[in-house]
């Protein structure tokens, strides 16, 4: 019987933001969620993932057509969307890629912000929550556990955290040639946008006071604010906050500039000619390029954002190749075990092994016995085939009982213990606590 | 060579080292020479106020009074000021700025040495260490404005360009240098004005009049016109940043005209008695 991994999910690269917020799951729901994904038939072990950036579901089945098909369903029925609003924004991945791809998740290379160590965390809470309702097995347990190491490897072996060179940080960088420090200063978002609400998060995180929150549908920038614990402003009254912003963030594009030299000029004079740090995020721009000519102003749009970052970036390039090496490697090692999982497979190298053991023995004791005659050489060898056909019936049986349900993997699993088959007799569970 | 000479020049040697380690600190990530900056500097600085301290000694008053003892004060002046503020908080970049001026001006020191000269009686007065001691510790803290300023007007260009933090990641940001630069703008004015009122009670003391119109005076009213003008406009009117950096460093090149141009040309009393 076929055994199949397959992921489904969608991220910041395949998604905007609205399509992502849409198919989240929030704390409270992912436990019923797990449970509901389990029922489905054909699913032995299930495990989601939602984070801000992206939500996936990953599931071990025995058919990974079928799963490709059921997942997406799944995801869109549990937050009461038609399956073809998400289409165009999921990704499908099984097998080999599905355990790739979980491991260059683990190992932030498919972070927005590439080496950031929030998501090992994440994945590490959201894989405890699969087990908890004992939606994950012996599958998803090896191949999760098998992407927290990968991702301390790569952590530890690249140094790619070390360059989390990223947008987000090169502003904090930038920032930090402005002001003293960023405790107490006060940061404006302009519009929302993923790229513009994780800077924000980050000038935060690095100590950023406070956060006002400007969009020109005041819900959104309600629902902004609170995501980010913010506080939002009514766009119309701009001019009156502006002035308060030490940091401003333009994240929303339109046919026009959000915000001119004439605006900053009026917030530079209203703070006695502070420095603003502006950051414009948006393509097209927010912001008019002109402002950065007024005294006390400091623009960076996104390309000037990336040109701070590209100074690092042969090194990034190269610890990202590094990586994903290694991710490869790791995935080799992974899916020689999972193969290995198959109950056929199994079968067959456990008659093998017997098989060998019997012809060896026989030949041992034949040797021993001298010059038989036919009739008692027969007899012997009756008696070793009967043997090992005895010893073989029930394991092979319970095998083949469980074959493609969910104790499967935990029946071959033992099997191949007890009777140390294949690769797994020298290099089993390498970071199995049980062990 | 005389023991005072001889400790001069270590110590410029010491300063030499201090402005190589500063500018390094300032360019690379190891943390070496921004440890090692305050150190020679401090070893210097210690071995500059000795060979004061001996040309004092020998000459049998504060050695404050030729062109080379007054480049010479005003480094030991400045090196020790900033010592009292990397202490409190390490600015590397600052120090690149201080200690090559520190080390000019002592090189200038003995480049133009004299070697230590009689005081004319009229001047033989315990006015002579607090006039001059206060004027120049003006000088030294304009002197310092004058380098925050400097940097300041670099790391703002830096910024306007967009060029990146990778290289002299260790500039100060424009609000601590701006910071820094109100700081000194206050303190330099407040010992400058405290120079120049003793200044005047030291002439009456002496000449009996209050008032001359010795170069070096007339300067004097000068330069402290123009930092009370720009101290005034940044408590006022909110002058701040590159404007403020600019008039700073115009403040200053104006007092190193008087301050050589007294001296070399040997105007008034400032200029030719001493």
């Amino acid at each position: 019987m076929e055994r199949a991994i397959v992921l489904v999910g969608l991220n910041h690269q395949s998604a905007p933001v609205a399509v992502r917020e849409q198919v989240a799951f929030q704390n409270g729901q992912l436990g019923p969620a797990l449970r509901r994904l389990m029922d489905l038939e054909g699913v032995h072990e299930g495990t989601i993932v939602s984070t801000c950036n992206r939500v996936e579901v990953i599931a071990c089945g025995t058919d990974a057509t079928r799963l490709s098909g059921l997942l997406p369903r799944f995801l869109a029925g549990e937050h009461d969307l038609a399956e073809a609003a998400l289409t165009g924004h999921l990704y499908t991945h099984a097998d080999r890629e599905a355990v790739r791809h979980l491991f260059r998740v683990a190992a932030s290379l498919d972070s927005m912000v590439v080496g950031e160590p929030q998501i090992l965390g994440q994945l590490k809470q959201h894989y405890a929550a699969a087990a908890e309702v004992g939606a994950s097995g012996r599958v998803l347990h090896r191949c999760f556990h098998k992407s927290f190491s990968v991702a301390k490897r790569v952590r530890s072996e690249t140094g790619i955290a070390e360059k989390a060179v990223s947008v987000a940080s090169a502003a904090v960088e930038l920032a930090r040639g402005i002001f003293d420090r960023l405790a107490g200063k006060s940061a404006m978002l302009l519009g929302a946008g993923a790229m513009g609400e994780l800077t924000a998060r980050h000038l935060l995180a690095q100590g950023v006071g406070s956060l006002m929150v400007a969009n020109r549908t005041f819900e959104r920038a309600i629902d902004v604010a609170r995501a980010l614990g913010g506080m939002p402003v009514p766009w119309d009254g701009l001019a009156r906050t502006l002035p308060l912003a030490d940091l401003i963030i333009g994240a929303a594009s339109g046919d026009d500039f959000l915000l001119g030299p004439a605006a900053l000029e009026d917030a530079l004079r209203e703070r006695r000619r502070r420095p603003i740090f502006v950051i414009d995020l948006a393509v097209p721009r927010a912001i008019d390029p002109a402002v950065n000519a007024l005294d006390g102003v400091y623009l960076y749009d996104i390309d000037d954002l990336e040109g701070v970052i590209a100074d690092n970036r042969g090194a990034r390039a190269a610890a990202a190749a590094k990586a994903e090496t290694i991710v490869e490697a790791e995935v080799d090692a992974f899916w020689g075990w999972f193969t290995s999982l198959d109950v056929v497979p199994t079968i067959v190298a456990l008659r093998d092994k017997l098989e060998a053991l019997r012809h060896r023995e026989l030949e041992r004791t034949l040797a021993a016995l001298g010059d038989l005659d036919p009739k008692h050489r027969q007899a012997v060898e009756r008696l070793s085939v009967t043997l090992v056909n005895k010893i073989l019936h029930a394991p092979v049986t319970m095998l083949r009982r469980h074959q493609a349900d969910r104790a499967e993997s935990f029946y071959i699993e033992a099997a191949r213990r007890l009777f140390r088959l294949g690769s797994d007799a020298d290099a089993m569970d390498d970071d199995d606590p049980e062990e | 060579m005389s023991a005072e000479l001889a400790c001069l020049r270590l110590a410029l040697l010491l300063y030499f080292a201090a402005a190589v380690a500063a500018l390094l600190g300032v360019a690379v990530q190891r943390e070496t020479p921004r440890a090692l900056m305050p150190r020679l500097l401090g070893t210097g600085l210690v071995l500059h106020a000795a060979a004061l301290a001996l040309r004092s000694a020998h000459a049998g008053h504060p050695a404050v009074t030729t062109f080379d003892e007054a480049l010479s004060f005003l480094a030991l002046l400045l090196v020790a000021i900033f010592l009292v503020i990397q202490f409190r908080r390490p600015l590397v970049a600052l120090g690149a700025v201080v200690c090559p001026l520190a080390f000019g001006l002592t090189l200038a020191a003995d480049a133009v040495y004299a070697g230590a000269r009689p005081l004319p009686p009229v001047l033989d007065s315990v006015w002579l260490p607090i006039h001059v001691g206060l004027a120049f510790l003006g000088d030294a803290v304009f002197a310092l404005a004058f380098s925050a300023s400097l940097l300041y007007l670099v790391q703002e260009r830096r910024l306007k360009a967009h060029r990146g933090p990778s290289l002299l990641r260790h500039l100060p940001s424009l609000e601590t240098l701006d910071r820094l630069n109100y700081s000194c703008l206050v303190w330099g004015l407040v010992l400058l004005t405290l120079g120049m009122v003793t200044g005047i009670i030291w002439a009456h003391a002496a000449w009996g009049q209050f008032w001359s119109s010795d170069p070096k005076v007339l300067f004097s009213f000068l330069i402290w016109g123009i930092y009370a003008i720009l101290l005034q406009g940044r408590m006022i009117a909110g002058w701040r940043g590159r404007w403020a950096a600019t008039l700073t460093i115009a403040g200053f090149a104006v007092l190193v005209l008087s301050l050589v141009g007294v001296n070399v040309l040997a105007l008034g009393n400032h200029g030719k008695a001493f």
